[in-house]
């Protein structure tokens, strides 16, 4: 049963009201013809016409750059100092149910050792309102992962579309139902009584087996399977899979800056690239092409289940709408459930 | 005065901030290595063990992980650097009273005192004895092992490190063996790869424990040989060099799969690298 119904054309109050009470508002906008996740100032700017923005809105928890020090190289010494963490509040509106999923997959990495207040004060400031998907494309696979356009995983605040085009809201967490009150004005009591639009539901894709994957990948014999050089070797190593992926978190750190100052940043970074695991000596542990791709392959399916007994896949296809060689993750997950 | 003297203390406390270091003494053993003792402002990072590594750095030029070489308690920590890349090579123009930023100390060494009564055979090629001298200081120091041997191969006379403390390490009871690569003009030592020097010992396999530290290339030759000294799986300890930048089991740089090398090793029993393919 719904809390709440929001009227399409009051978008524009909702983000008045969020960014009135001084959060950051972010959503799906069109920018070089595609949707993307971006900072919005009016509901002119958002677009209801994507089926996933192109960037995950991992961008805003976890920065593709961020200042972690500051330096000063000066006559009297170096001195460096920390960055003051005070992210703002800020709402991720239009979010699907594929990548909310992938939240918890993030904070697992981020705090299951040391925490990374990095991520998890920018995670604990932001309030994830979903839309459930009512259109998709041949690259969606979320119910072959385990999910649906109706998972509420990850989600603060969940929206249904109604078929005049209106939307039902659920609040799914206490940050949801403190969001629904506090932007009370945006929403509406009661609906028109209009049905739910009917969801997009990906079909789930004969042949691949996720418990079968992690239990081939658990068996070291997997390497030596000349699938791996045989369907990953078209990849070109540009790495565009990671950077749009909801789960892949790795990252590098640099310093940059002039010859008196400068910053010491957290950079995205991918194991898809040969200088990730390159030794100043020269030797390089994962040396060839199709070792990183079963690197990044094993992560999802092996290494985030097993050691963080989270989700490394959320099956949101980003990486085979990127692709430039259109190596599709799913033939290989077909390939490994066998 | 040098640029990089005097620093400011650093306030909150991040995992991303390192601390500062006085360098007490810097020495130049080899053409490639960096001998230096620091002086922390923070006395917390003293507590290390052999085997541990610290995020060694200068702001401007970047992070690289290096072992550390100094025993444990010994009130300082000593690193020995080969200049191989940005950061190492800013390093080696550092000197006396001037600052080292450090993270850490990270990862698991060795358990020292669960090797005790044991006999142990060090295995160390290259600058890998760097961190071996720690373990051989921290098991002299503690006492109560059986038979210890260190072998140590360098590329020739001029590359040995620490040639002036084997004698004291002999005085302890240490059988140091050392070897270089290729013959050389007043070289009266052994000749050949680390390894040569492996069939000739008198091993009882039941009590004793390799410890093995070389770069990758090493790792196979060596582990053949005490394979074949009837040294097991179980009683070989390695640690692995990885590529790293956080040290905090994040960035993924070290990961091999469901292993981040910087938490969980860099130090390893051979037996826990069987299933575990791209470690060596």
């Amino acid at each position: 049963m719904a809390d709440k119904f929001l009227k399409r054309e009051n978008l524009g109050r909702l983000i008045d009201s969020v960014r009135n009470g001084g959060a950051r508002f972010v959503a799906p906008a069109i920018d070089a013809r595609q949707a993307v996740y971006r900072a919005i100032s009016g509901a002119d700017e958002v677009t209801w016409d994507y089926i996933l923005p192109r960037n995950s809105f991992k961008d805003y928890l976890f920065p593709q750059t961020e200042v972690v020090a500051e330096y000063s190289i000066g006559e009297g010494g170096v001195e460096i100092r920390g960055r003051e963490l005070s992210p703002k509040d800020t709402v991720v509106f239009g979010s699907r149910p594929c990548e909310a999923a992938s939240l918890a997959s993030l904070r697992s990495v981020f705090t299951w050792d040391s925490v990374d207040e990095f991520y998890t004060a920018r995670e604990d400031k932001t309030t994830v309102v979903t839309v459930a998907c009512t259109n998709g494309d041949e690259a969606c696979f979320c119910t072959t992962v385990g999910l649906s356009p109706e998972s509420v995983a990850g989600s603060d605040v969940m929206l249904r579309e109604t078929a005049d085009g209106d939307f039902s809201v659920t609040a799914i967490t206490g940050r949801g139902r403190g969001f629904l009150s506090a932007h009370s004005a945006a929403f509406e009591d009661s609906g028109s009584g209009s049905a739910q639009k009917p969801l997009f539901v990906p079909e789930k894709i004969e042949g691949v087996d996720i418990s079968r994957i992690k239990e081939r990948l658990a068996r070291k014999e997997h390497y030596d399977d000349p699938v791996w050089a045989g369907l990953t070797r078209k990849c070109i190593g540009c790495g565009a899979c990671t950077f749009v992926c909801p789960t892949c978190h790795c990252f590098d750190i640099i310093d940059e800056g002039t010859a008196f100052e400068g910053e010491r940043r957290k950079n995205w970074d991918a194991c898809q690239f040969d200088s990730f695991t390159l030794h100043a000596s020269g030797h390089n542990p994962r040396d060839a092409q199709f070792k990183r791709w079963r690197n990044r392959f094993m992560c999802k399916f092996n290494f985030y289940p097993n050691k963080f007994n989270s989700r490394g896949c959320v099956g949101c296809g980003r990486c085979i709408r990127v692709c430039p060689v259109r190596l599709d993750i799913t033939e290989v997950m077909e390939e490994m459930s066998r | 005065m040098s640029l990089y003297a005097n620093p400011t203390k650093s306030s909150p406390p991040s995992p991303y901030l390192p601390s500062a270091c006085r360098i007490e003494e810097a020495l130049r053993p080899t053409a490639k290595e960096k001998f230096f003792r620091l002086a922390p402002h923070d006395p917390h990072i003293l507590n290390y063990s052999p085997g541990q590594f610290f995020m060694v750095g200068l702001p401007g030029y970047g992070e690289a992980p290096i072992s550390i070489t100094s025993g444990p308690d010994e009130g300082c920590i000593e690193l020995c650097i080969r200049a191989v890349g940005n950061v190492t090579n800013a390093i080696h123009r550092l000197e006396k009273g001037d600052t080292l930023w450090v993270r850490g100390p990270f990862g698991r060494g060795f358990d020292v005192e669960g090797m005790a009564g044991k006999d142990l055979v060090f295995v160390a090629g290259g600058i890998g004895i760097a961190p071996m001298r720690s373990l051989v200081k921290a098991v002299i120091k503690r006492g109560g092992f059986g038979r210890l041997t260190l072998l140590y191969g360098a590329k020739g006379p001029e590359e040995i490190l620490y040639g002036d403390e084997f004698e004291g390490w002999r005085a302890k009871g240490v059988d140091v063996r050392i070897t270089i690569d290729r013959p050389s003009p007043g070289w009266k030592g052994y000749v050949g790869v680390v390894t040569t020097l492996i069939p000739p010992l008198d091993i009882d396999e039941g009590r004793t424990l390799a410890v093995v530290l070389g770069p990758p290339v090493l790792y196979k030759f060596v582990i053949w040989g005490l394979r074949h000294k009837g040294i097991k799986d179980d009683d070989m300890l390695l640690s692995l060099e990885r590529r790293m930048k956080c040290g905090l089991g994040k960035c993924g740089h070290c990961q091999i799969n469901c292993v981040y090398v910087c938490q969980e090793g860099p130090v390893f029993r051979l037996s826990e690298l069987k299933g575990l393919p791209e470690a060596i």
